[in-house]
C-alpha cells in the first residue's frame, strides 16, 4: 500500500465521502455476503456504476475497490465451491483444503485491514494507492 | 511490464503461500476425523435410542445368528471392521432396509421373508454396507436436515420433533440418484469379492419393481430406492463379462429353518 499526498488535484468533501464509501461499501456487503462471496463484488460494481460519472478521484477509488473485490471473488468462490463438494459431495476436508481456507482467510484479511485503511485516509481527503491495484487502476481510469 | 511482473508476484505469492501451509498437516491438527467420528457416534446412539423404542426388535439368536454370519461373511471378504456394524432386526410388515449413523444396520423381518435366496439378502445388505462405508449416510443427513441442525441434536439441542423427522428421514426417504448407482455398483463389488452371485439381488429389485398392485407403505424399501427396475438390468450388465466362483454361505436347511423361524416366532 502506498500513501500518496501529491495526487494530482486536492478532492473537496463530498469526493472524498463517495471515494470512502467505495470501500465501506464492500466492507458492508462482506458482512451480509459471507456465505455467498459474489455479493461483496455485486455491492462494490453497482456503486461503481452509480459513480462512473463522479469526479476523477471518486472513479478511481470505486475502480480500485472494484478490482480488488474481483481478484477475493474469484479465490472465495473456488473455497466456497470446494466447500460445498464436501458437504454435499464425494469430497473430503484433506491438508490441501484447510491450507487452501487458511490462504483465502489470510489474503481477505489483508484486504479487510487495507480497506478499512484506505477508506479511513480517503474520507480524509488522502490519495491510496494499493500495490498492483493503484498502478492497474491508474491504468483503466482516464482523467 | 511493471503491472504484468506485479501481478505474477502477486499470483506467486497466493500459491507459495498455499502450497507452503499444505506441509503441515492440518487434519491431525484440527483433529478433523475425530470430530466427525465422534458425531456421527453421537447421532447414531441418539437415532438407535429413539428408534428402538418406537420398533420392536428381534433378538432371538435362531434369527440373528444365521443374518450375523451372512454379514460377517461379507465384512471380512471385503476388508470391513465387523466389530463397528452394529445389527438390528424388526420385526415389522414392511419391506424394507436402511442404515443409520455408526454403522447400525437395520432389517425388517418382511424384507428378509420376502427374500428367496440368501443372495437377495446379502445384496440388500451389501447395498446398505455401500452407503455406509461411502459415507452417504451423514451427507444425506446434512443435506436434509443441515450441519447447524445436526450440531444442535448431538449437543442435546434438538427439539424431539426435529429428531423424529430425523429418524424418518434415514428410513422412508430415498437418497439421490448418483449415491444410489454408486451404493450399487459398489454393492456389486462387494458380493462378487465375497463370491456371492450379485444376479440375485438384481432378481429382487426387478420382482419389488413389479409389484404395482402392492400398497407403497408394505415395499418401503423400493419407494426409497427408485427406478429399481433399471437398476437390476445396470446390475446384469455390470456382471455380465465378470468370471467368478459362487459360493453359498449358509447350509440350505439354515436358510430355510431362518424362515421358518421368522414366521413362527
Amino acid at each position: 500500500m502506498n500513501y500518496q499526498p501529491a495526487f494530482s488535484h486536492a478532492p473537496a468533501e463530498h469526493e472524498a465521502e463517495k471515494a470512502s464509501n467505495s470501500y465501506l461499501m464492500s466492507l458492508m456487503a462482506a458482512i451480509v455476503g459471507l456465505p455467498l462471496p459474489i455479493v461483496n463484488l455485486i455491492a462494490t460494481f453497482i456503486f461503481y456504476l452509480g459513480n462512473r460519472r463522479g469526479t476523477y478521484f471518486v472513479r478511481w477509488h470505486c475502480t480500485q475497490a472494484l478490482l480488488s473485490q474481483a481478484s477475493l471473488l474469484a479465490m472465495n468462490s473456488v473455497g466456497f465451491w470446494w466447500t460445498y463438494s464436501i458437504i454435499f459431495r464425494d469430497e473430503v476436508i484433506t491438508n490441501h483444503y484447510i491450507a487452501y481456507l487458511i490462504t483465502i482467510f489470510l489474503f481477505n484479511l489483508a484486504d479487510l485491514v487495507a480497506t478499512i485503511y484506505t477508506a479511513i485516509q480517503t474520507r480524509k481527503g488522502k490519495h491510496v494507492e494499493w500495490w498492483f491495484y493503484g498502478d492497474l487502476t491508474s491504468l483503466l481510469v482516464k482523467r | 511490464m511493471k503491472l504484468l511482473l506485479q501481478g505474477g508476484i502477486l499470483i506467486a505469492s497466493f500459491f507459495a503461500m498455499w502450497m507452503g501451509l499444505r506441509q503441515l498437516d492440518w487434519v491431525s491438527i484440527f483433529h478433523v476425523k475425530e470430530i466427525s467420528t465422534s458425531t456421527e457416534e453421537k447421532l447414531g446412539e441418539m437415532y438407535w435410542n429413539i428408534y428402538k423404542k418406537l420398533e420392536d426388535e428381534e433378538t432371538s439368536k435362531s434369527i440373528t445368528n444365521p443374518i450375523d454370519s451372512l454379514l460377517n461373511h461379507i465384512c471380512k471378504a471385503n476388508g470391513i471392521d465387523t466389530d463397528i456394524i452394529k445389527l438390528h432386526i424388526i420385526r415389522k410388515d414392511q419391506v424394507n432396509a436402511f442404515a443409520l449413523p455408526d454403522h447400525h444396520l437395520v432389517l425388517f423381518t418382511d424384507l428378509i421373508l420376502d427374500c428367496e435366496n440368501e443372495a437377495e439378502l446379502c445384496g440388500v445388505m451389501a447395498h446398505e454396507l455401500a452407503h455406509m462405508e461411502k459415507g452417504h449416510i451423514m451427507k444425506k443427513l446434512v443435506k436434509e436436515i443441515g450441519l447447524s441442525m445436526l450440531i444442535a441434536m448431538t449437543s442435546g439441542k434438538g427439539s424431539p420433533e426435529t429428531i423424529q423427522q430425523a429418524v424418518r428421514l434415514l428410513s422412508s426417504t430415498a437418497f439421490d440418484r448418483t449415491l444410489e448407482s454408486e451404493a450399487d455398483r459398489t454393492a456389486v463389488d462387494y458380493l462378487i469379492t465375497a463370491n456371492i452371485d450379485p444376479e440375485p439381488f438384481a432378481n429382487f429389485l426387478f420382482r419389488m419393481s413389479s409389484r404395482d398392485g402392492a400398497i407403497p407403505q408394505q415395499i418401503s424399501w423400493i419407494s426409497t430406492h427408485p427406478d429399481s427396475e433399471e437398476r437390476s438390468k445396470t446390475i446384469i450388465e455390470q456382471i455380465k463379462d465378470i468370471a467368478f466362483e459362487k459360493k453359498t454361505v449358509l447350509d440350505s436347511t439354515q436358510w430355510i429353518s431362518l424362515k421358518e423361524n421368522l414366521k413362527n416366532e
